[in-house]
């Protein structure tokens, strides 16, 4: 790939994803490019970048899949579970018109290890789960990784935080390596694809009282990173709260949340609406 | 189980940018000029009226809507807009200006030249920190040019700062001109001692 068309690639991805690569992750998108050459069946770029642009039989999609990265496992930065239901739910609950359901949102939420992990935190140490609906969003813009989070079925290495008792609570085992998350788990979890630098995308998915959207942000450039924040500000409800990854800083993307540190992590919120038009 | 699983709720119909959309950027409810900011960034035109907006905008998440608008449109007329509000007395809108012109440093770099030669010393010591996000060595030559002629200490103090971290060895002998001017002056002599210590640690290119 030349250090032209390398640019082109770049320029239409970002334009596509916000996601930006510089020539320092050549050798990734160069690899990734060369599988979907491989895959489809072309043997030049030029071929290759006319049926991206075309968006021939879904190039666009399955090209975005091979980008993105889904390492993740149950129960990471369970810290921030903590929080949810030490300090984030009582506060949002106390705001909430009676049987209002309180709706939480994963995103990134990759093969679903995120929003199941927040399902069994809940279950498992919210003594009020039983007296509320509570709805869980995970979504994310690589549909391959919706339909593994839809089957539920994972390794050793995604349940390595999980105590045995969890696992024998919670998986039925599928084989040497598989495990399979129990169906009323799969089953309270929604999936949905997502583009976080689309508006209208975002804003299809309603509005949250707490969203998860941990190691995403990173892969923006300045611009995508604000317009995303921006998309994430509508899909949270006047007080909700927002985590972000341990490495991630809203307040050098945006200034549109508040700061509020707990005892277990440092979360964002949108501010409460008192007496604004 | 109390978890429970819902399709999500229908899309709300797409932005459709219409000429309604100044006059809500002006409406009295803060969500309603939220989303005109937001949605002016498919409108022609649109620049001159998110500036207006921004002057007398005072919610600030409309403001940041604004400012994102500004830099989502990327053009060398969103960047004019924002240096010129570099002047502003409203030191937030100052800020967010230099920010968002942060953000779009590929259209806005031939502004710098202007920002940092301009007769309002608050506006070339603001222009310092935009060079940061140039290249090095174009950060260098844009301020060593501007050292070379620069009366005002504060103003001074900025270039230092942003040279002691961007500088490499061909802006020594600036440096020390400069250093010669302000000698009197117990800060500057440190911050330049200190960002010639640090530049000469710094090969330029084609040495």
């Amino acid at each position: 790939m030349s250090p032209g068309e390398f640019q082109q690639l770049c320029d239409f991805f970002y334009r596509r994803t916000g996601m930006i690569f510089t020539e320092a992750k050549r050798y990734y998108v160069e690899r990734r490019v060369l599988e979907r050459m491989g895959a489809i069946g072309v043997s030049t770029f030029a071929q290759y970048f006319a049926r991206l642009r075309m968006d021939t039989d879904g190039e666009i999609e399955q090209v975005v899949n091979a980008f993105t990265v889904n390492e993740t496992y149950f129960y990471r930065e369970d810290h921030q579970f903590r929080c949810l239901t030490t300090d984030l739910l009582r506060q949002r609950v106390a705001v909430k018109a009676p049987a209002e359901s309180i709706r939480i949102w994963s995103v990134p939420c990759s093969t679903g290890e995120e929003p199941y992990s927040i399902a069994m935190w809940l279950l498992e140490n919210w003594p009020e789960v039983d007296n509320h609906d509570i709805e869980l969003v995970g979504s994310d813009i690589d549909t391959r990784v919706l339909r593994d989070a839809q089957v539920g079925i994972y390794g050793k290495r995604a349940l390595m935080r999980l105590t045995p008792d969890l696992v024998e609570r919670f998986f039925d085992k599928e084989g040497e390596d598989a495990f399979r998350l129990v169906a009323d788990v799969r089953d309270s979890v929604g999936f949905t694809r997502v583009n976080m630098v689309e508006p209208d995308a975002t804003r299809a998915q309603g509005v949250f009282d707490v969203i998860f959207c941990r190691n995403m942000l990173i892969y923006f450039d300045e611009e995508s990173r604000r317009l995303a924040a921006e998309n994430l500000y509508e899909c949270l409800k006047p007080g909700g709260f927002i985590c972000l990854g341990h490495t991630e800083s809203m307040s050098r993307i945006s200034s549109l949340f508040e700061v509020r540190r707990f005892a277990d992590a440092i979360v964002y919120q949108r501010p409460l609406e008192v007496g604004r038009g | 189980m109390p978890l429970i699983k819902r399709d999500p709720p229908a899309a709300s119909p797409a932005s459709t940018v219409s000429t309604s959309v100044s006059r809500r950027l002006a409406s009295e409810s803060t969500s309603e000029r939220w989303a005109a900011a937001r949605a002016m960034v498919q409108e022609p035109g649109a620049v001159p009226l998110l500036a207006e907006a921004l002057r007398t905008e005072q919610a600030p998440e409309v403001r940041e809507a604004l400012f994102t608008t500004l830099i989502r449109i990327h053009s060398v007329e969103s960047a004019t807009a924002l240096a010129f509000m570099i002047r502003s007395d409203d030191a937030q809108l100052r800020t967010g200006a230099l920010d968002a012109l942060g953000g779009l440093m590929d259209v806005a770099r031939p502004l710098l030249p202007d920002l940092l030669a301009d007769k309002d010393p608050d506006v070339r010591l603001l222009a310092c920190e935009l060079v940061r996000r140039v290249d090095p060595e174009d950060g260098t030559r844009l301020l060593c040019g501007m050292l070379e002629s620069e009366t005002e200490a504060n103003v001074c103090g900025a270039a230092v700062g942003v040279l002691s971290d961007i500088a490499d060895d061909s802006a020594i002998s600036v440096l020390e001109r400069c250093a010669t001017r302000f000698a009197s002056d117990p800060y500057l002599g440190f911050a330049f001692a200190d960002a010639i210590e640090r530049a000469s640690t710094r090969l330029a290119p084609d040495e």
